[in-house]
């Protein structure tokens, strides 16, 4: 059974957090300035403000409502294509991100030794002065390439590729190789570009969803129109070795077999061709090296499939069926953190080329010009300086298909490790917490025992700021502004809707404060944040008080790229030309992946409502309205192992180990277990979260998959027995 | 009588064929209604995993105040911290509550919750977010809903929703608006694709044990020897009339059932 919330069972808060109830009534109010000059806040300080969501990366419009100088409330903004009016479970916990009692409000220093938690307050001045200094004895001794830069996927990362690129660094680790990677890549090679828009109109009539929780893994409006859609009779068919809470909204659950979903979605396009099934138009018109995929899955049949998926030929073979019949109308997710086995690459390519033959590009697919408008300027500055280090990484030797701005973040700390091809010695992190967020936990941290200095950004005391050696506190994201976002036709502002507490700095003010110490100011030609939005503004003939009541902008509207795609081929690429020219195989092919030996289980992860990533599990609302984090095993093999519901298990994988309770449950697979991410933090700086759950990084091996990339995350094969 | 029976304005109209227990409203509402961190106004109902592997199903709804046409707590409550407004909100004043916990024992949907850990306690419940609604928002759970599980009107219009629903769509739920006629009448509006009883619902009966409550309390002195005589006294009234309701309920069940099968829908 699962544990839920009743009228009087919540997660206790430690001894340190509990009684601090009363939202942000600790610390004065910070009334926002720029908003009361606009008139957006009367002379109480009470008023609406307009602002953006970052407490997933989805981005929803919000409405800050404001009572004397304070957030009180948080609203979706209705006139953001995420939110369309809602906002989702972390969303509304927003308020308790900004007024959470363990923010870091002042510059911290580091007295103690690494991971002991022993910092001093310290000025901005003399805490960018020894980022600084540091930063540039490492250049002088060893090199730029000596620093490493990490950061994730936040709108204001143009000026963070500023410090690093200018700096002349090559080594940059995101979050994308832990996460989507596979996708990326896939998309790349077939569409030339990183994700296609899906389209939920009311005709959509069947969507195959591979792994894509998008009831526990909300994207607001996505999840709304799935929802929408499920109501009027949509079809919806979900793969996942657990019922999660998509599963028990689908139309049909399959219990794959993890790591097999490449098997199934071959043995789709199997079915589609060998029944001729597929869109003739479409794939002689749009697309190339149809006639290789036809060679290549003319063994992949339903019959091939079944045992290897544990889903029968008959069920493939339907769904194969029923999808192309509803096409165009059809859709085959792609997934959303796609880095699962070393296959997921193929996993990815298929899916895409399975919504290529039913020809749905324009109906439940479109181009997606992403998240940077050409139409808005940019402060000037000069060309970067030419980096001839290799990356540490590995891309593009090693990787040559992966683009640079992905990267790929586990190989990184490898190379840290081995000291090959050169050897790290500083790291500057912003808003990323790789003490979390890699695999294998025990290695980060010796990574980190390799380097002279870290230095990192954010808002709260996260686990790699523990083990820092300076701390930088950000703004909270309603204390701020970012560069602006576009979406769609629209492009939204984030503005403060208090001014930050304690000595917070937005990160755009911190990075322009640290590029003008190293020497880099022209990279950095603004004279505040305002001044920055100004200058992006500037081409669409706004101003930012206009902006600023509203919350958004009018873009001129994009060009429809129609049936042009930015391929090599100029078409969608079912062959890809590129693959083949560095030995990839160019259609996907099978590869079977590795199972856990006798006795052992798969290891999966996924995400939970109520939390992003390793960032909000210390949002005290979160925490309130959370299950217990706890190890989940199906019921009938904890009754032939004899554990029971709530026993305290030891969870062992080849790199680690962790304790924590058991969940006994028929909603998982019996050869899997699964563990809620995102917990076991290391950091006593964060008094709600620490000693809640434990932590999967620990078990979690490291495998990249040899194309794309991507860490495969459930790869990891553990043993569980009574603690 | 009469009064109390009046239609309610505002009504809910909450769908567990939606509900994908994420817990937006639970937030929303804790952070609109400044709720305290050992209290909530909403908590979710459920049926817990059903079936066995693979074939499984789950159902939740956000559950919350009924809002009572005839509400049992209003009775019960001596001091009149909870009153129904002309709009048919079962509100609560704080100023006035003495934290005597009588509501808790009266209400058959065991809604009013209570600060648990607070040094004085008070009573937690749904008011409909009234402040929201006064600006012309929607109260914060049915505007936050990420899939519209949770929505909000004019309570004819709720209801009609509601029929409508359960109507075009006989197969995907079962025929029962529960709140139409639990307890008298309430102006919140549930609609299922399972029975009741095992999303974890009381059983309330068509009428309200109001009366019987107000022929206890509304003579009962505000002195503190006398509460206890009220308190025991609602308790027996409401075992009683629990019981009485289980029975009807079921009747009306089958009644129902067979009336659906007449129909030949």
């Amino acid at each position: 059974m699962t544990h839920y919330i009743t009228r009087r069972s919540f997660l206790k808060l430690s001894a340190a957090a509990a009684g601090t109830l009363a939202i942000g009534q600790l610390l004065p109010p910070m009334v926002a300035q720029a908003a009361t000059d606009a008139g957006l806040l009367n002379a109480h300080g009470d008023g609406y403000i307009p602002s953006m969501c970052e407490m997933c990366v989805w981005r929803c419009g919000l409405i800050a409502k404001v009572k004397d100088g304070r957030v009180v409330k948080l609203d979706g903004n209705p006139d953001h294509p995420h939110s369309k009016g809602h906002l989702c479970v972390r969303g509304q916990s927003g308020v308790m991100n900004t007024y959470d009692p363990d923010r870091v409000l002042d510059p911290l220093i580091r007295v103690g030794q690494r991971g002991e938690g022993k910092f001093r307050i310290a000025s901005w001045d003399e805490a960018l002065d020894l980022t600084a200094n540091k930063m540039l004895a490492i250049k002088d001794t060893y090199g730029p390439e000596a620093m490493v830069f990490s950061s994730t996927h936040n709108l204001s990362q143009p000026q963070f590729e500023n410090i690093l690129y200018a700096f002349g660094s090559p080594n940059y680790g995101t979050q994308r190789s832990l996460c989507f990677n596979a996708m990326i890549v896939a998309n790349l090679m077939t569409y030339g570009m990183e994700e296609p828009e899906r389209i939920y109109d009311d005709q959509l009539e069947y969507v195959i969803l591979t792994g894509r929780n998008l009831m526990e893994a909300i994207s607001t409006s996505e999840t709304s129109a799935l929802s929408d859609g499920i109501a009027r009779g949509m079809k919806v068919v979900y793969l996942d070795p657990r019922f999660t809470k998509t599963a028990a909204k689908a139309t049909e659950w399959l219990p794959i077999k993890p790591g097999t979903d490449l098997a199934f979605h071959l043995a789709l396009l199997n079915v589609i061709v060998t029944e001729d099934l597929y869109n003739h138009s479409f794939v002689n018109d749009y697309t190339v090296g149809f006639e290789h995929l036809a060679q290549e899955i003319e063994t992949y049949t339903p019959e091939w499939a079944a045992p290897i998926t544990e889903i029968s030929a008959e069920t493939i073979r339907r769904i194969a069926r029923e999808f192309a019949a509803a096409a165009p109308h059809a859709l085959a997710h792609n997934g959303w953190r796609t880095s699962n086995f070393i296959n997921s690459f193929h996993t990815q390519r298929a899916i895409t080329i399975l919504n290529t033959l039913v020809g749905n590009w324009n109906v439940a697919l479109r181009a997606s010009g992403g998240e940077s408008s050409s139409a808005l300027g940019a402060p000037p500055q000069p060309p970067y300086p030419r980096s001839s280090a290799q990356r540490l990484d590995g891309v593009p030797s090693r990787y040559p298909v992966v683009p640079l701005k992905l990267g790929v973040f586990q190989e990184l700390r490898e190379s840290i490790l081995s000291g090959e091809p050169y050897q790290a010695h500083g790291w500057f992190i912003s808003r990323q917490n790789p003490v979390m967020s890699l695999p294998d936990r025990a290695r980060t941290l010796a990574a980190f025992e390799k380097m002279d200095f870290i230095a990192t950004v954010d808002i709260i005391m996260n686990d790699t700021a523990w083990f820092s050696d300076v701390v930088l506190p950000e703004a909270s994201y309603l204390e701020r502004y970012d560069p602006l976002s576009p979406v769609g036709d629209r492009v939204f502002l984030r503005q403060p809707v208090i001014e930050p507490q304690g000595n917070a700095k937005s990160a755009l003010w911190i990075y322009k404060q640290l590029g003008e110490r190293l020497g880099l100011g022209d990279y950095f030609q603004y004279e505040d944040e305002e001044d920055y939005i100004r200058q992006q503004l500037a081409p669409l003939g706004v101003t930012l008080e206009e902006v600023r009541s509203k919350g958004y902008a009018e873009l001129p509207p994009a060009d429809d790229p129609g049936f042009e795609w930015n391929t090599p081929s100029g078409k969608i690429e079912i062959y890809s030309e590129t693959l083949a020219n560095v030995n990839f195989p160019a259609v996907p092919t099978w590869q079977a992946p590795p199972e856990p030996p006798q006795g052992q289980f798969y290891l999966l992860t996924g995400k939970v409502a109520q939390s992003t990533q390793f960032g909000t599990q210390n949002n005290q609302l979160l925490h309130k309205y959370s299950d217990e984090p706890r190890l989940w095993i199906n019921n009938n093999i904890a009754a032939e192992r004899n554990l029971a519901d709530g026993d305290w298990v030891e969870v062992t994988s080849e790199v680690g180990q962790v304790h924590i309770h058991l969940q006994v449950t028929p909603a998982i697979r019996p050869d899997c277990v699964y563990l809620p991410p995102g917990y076991g933090h290391l950091s006593k700086g964060l008094t709600t979260a620490f000693g809640i759950g434990a932590s999967d990084s620990v078990l979690h091996v490291t495998y990249s998959d040899p194309i794309s990339g991507s860490q495969a995350l459930s790869q990891t094969f553990v043993t569980v027995r009574k603690a | 009588m009469a009064e109390h029976s009046k239609s309610p304005r505002y009504g809910f109209l909450i769908d567990a064929s939606l509900c994908i227990d994420c817990r937006s409203c639970m937030v929303a509402c804790s952070v609109e209604n400044k709720v305290s961190m050992d209290s909530t106004r909403i908590w979710i109902k459920e049926t817990g995993i059903t079936g066995n592997y693979p074939d499984l199903k789950r159902f939740t709804a956000p559950y919350h105040c009924m809002h009572c046409k005839d509400p049992s707590c209003v009775s019960a409550c001596t001091v009149s911290a909870l009153t129904r407004t002309d709009d048919g909100i079962v509100a609560y004043n704080k100023d006035i509550c003495i934290g005597c916990r009588y509501c808790m024992y009266a209400c058959p949907f065991e809604v009013p919750n209570y600060e648990w850990d607070e040094r004085f306690p008070l009573v937690v419940k749904c008011d409909m977010c009234f402040s929201r609604l006064e600006e012309g928002q929607q109260p914060a759970c049915a505007a936050t809903c990420p899939t519209n599980a949770i929505r909000f009107g004019r309570y004819e219009t709720m209801l009609a929703e509601a029929h409508r629903l359960i109507t075009e769509h006989p197969d995907k739920y079962v025929q029962h608006v529960y709140g139409e006629t639990e307890n008298g009448g309430t102006a919140t509006l549930y609609i299922s694709p399972v029975p009741f009883e095992e999303l974890g619902f009381p059983e309330a009966g068509t009428t309200s044990p109001a009366y019987s409550n107000r022929l206890v309390t509304e003579g009962t002195p505000m002195v503190a020897g006398a509460m206890l005589v009220g308190l025991s006294g609602t308790y027996l009234t409401i075992k009683h009339l629990k019981e009485e309701a289980a029975k009807e309920r079921q009747e009306a069940e089958q009644t129902k059932a067979s009336h659906t099968e007449e129909d030949g829908k």
